[in-house]
């Protein structure tokens, strides 16, 4: 290992234990799995609510309807289509289904920690498809926002870059890589149980 | 995998039953029914030194092995 000479080897470890129980009943784990619960909750709500505007939008009349594109330095008014309605409430719709069935794996998940049995192999596959819903979900985010400034806001949107996506590929590969820690740490759990 | 655990035999010639066994090693009746099975992955040396005192044998009585293809890995499942 380099090091430059003459330097005293500073040789401190500070221990770091959290203050609080992470895993197990009544730990940190459990209170964040009831929140979860309560985002779970409200995002099923708004996703139902969206399947319904999403249904109704197919039926309503919106002949005399327009929409306002704006930004500081001025807008224009467009009229609002039927595709344009339902690309738009679609999209919602897609966004907030994809977050709930996210959610719905985690809670999945914390339900393990919560029992203190973190490495079962269906958190695996767990971890796994909320790798691949995020991937979807912010490559379509991504993607909607690209048409969205190239189609219905030239000039007041700008283009999304590369650039933008670096943050959601990193967190995707995050995913996918504690995934495979679990994948590893289930390994060990179920060596250590044939055990004898 | 191709090495085989001799439990049944030795139970047999030493007209002990898994329960006693299991007592008298110190694991559980079903811990034991993994290993005389085959199931199990390992064998610590504690359990493998139990076996062999309670049974009055060499490790190589209750362990043989047999040449052929392992058998699947576990660890693939996830």
């Amino acid at each position: 290992m380099f090091r430059l000479p003459g330097l005293p080897r500073l040789n401190v470890r500070v221990p770091f234990r959290p203050p609080f129980r992470t895993l197990g009943p009544g730990s940190v784990s459990s209170l964040l799995k009831i929140a979860l619960d309560v985002a779970y909750v409200l995002l099923m709500i708004i996703t139902a609510v969206l399947l319904l505007v999403l249904l109704a939008s197919i039926f309503i009349p919106i002949a005399n309807l327009n929409i306002t594109v704006s930004n500081e330095s001025g807008g224009r008014q467009q009229p609002l289509t039927r595709p344009l309605l339902l690309f738009g409430v679609g999209a919602l719709t897609a966004y907030f289904g994809g977050f709930l069935l996210i959610l719905r794996n985690l809670r999945m998940i914390f339900r393990t920690l919560t029992l203190g049995d973190p490495f079962q192999p269906d958190n695996v596959r767990r971890l796994r498809q909320v790798g691949l819903i995020l991937a979807v979900v912010t490559g379509g985010v991504w993607l909607a926002q690209g048409v969205v400034a190239a189609r219905l806001a030239p000039g007041v949107m700008e283009r999304q870059g590369f650039g933008e996506l670096l943050t959601p590929v990193f967190s995707v590969l995050v995913v996918f890589v504690l995934a495979e820690v679990f994948r590893e740490g289930a390994r060990l759990r179920r060596e250590s149980e044939l055990t004898i | 995998m191709a090495i085989r655990v001799q439990l049944d035999r030795l139970l047999v010639e030493r007209r002990m039953s898994l329960t006693e066994l299991a007592d008298r090693v110190g694991v559980t009746v079903a811990n034991l029914s993994i290993l005389k099975t085959g199931k199990a992955r390992a064998v610590r040396f504690t359990t493998l030194f139990a076996l062999c005192r309670e049974l009055e044998c060499q490790p190589g009585d209750i362990l043989i092995y047999e040449p052929g293809p392992p058998e699947p890995d576990l660890d693939d499942e996830a």
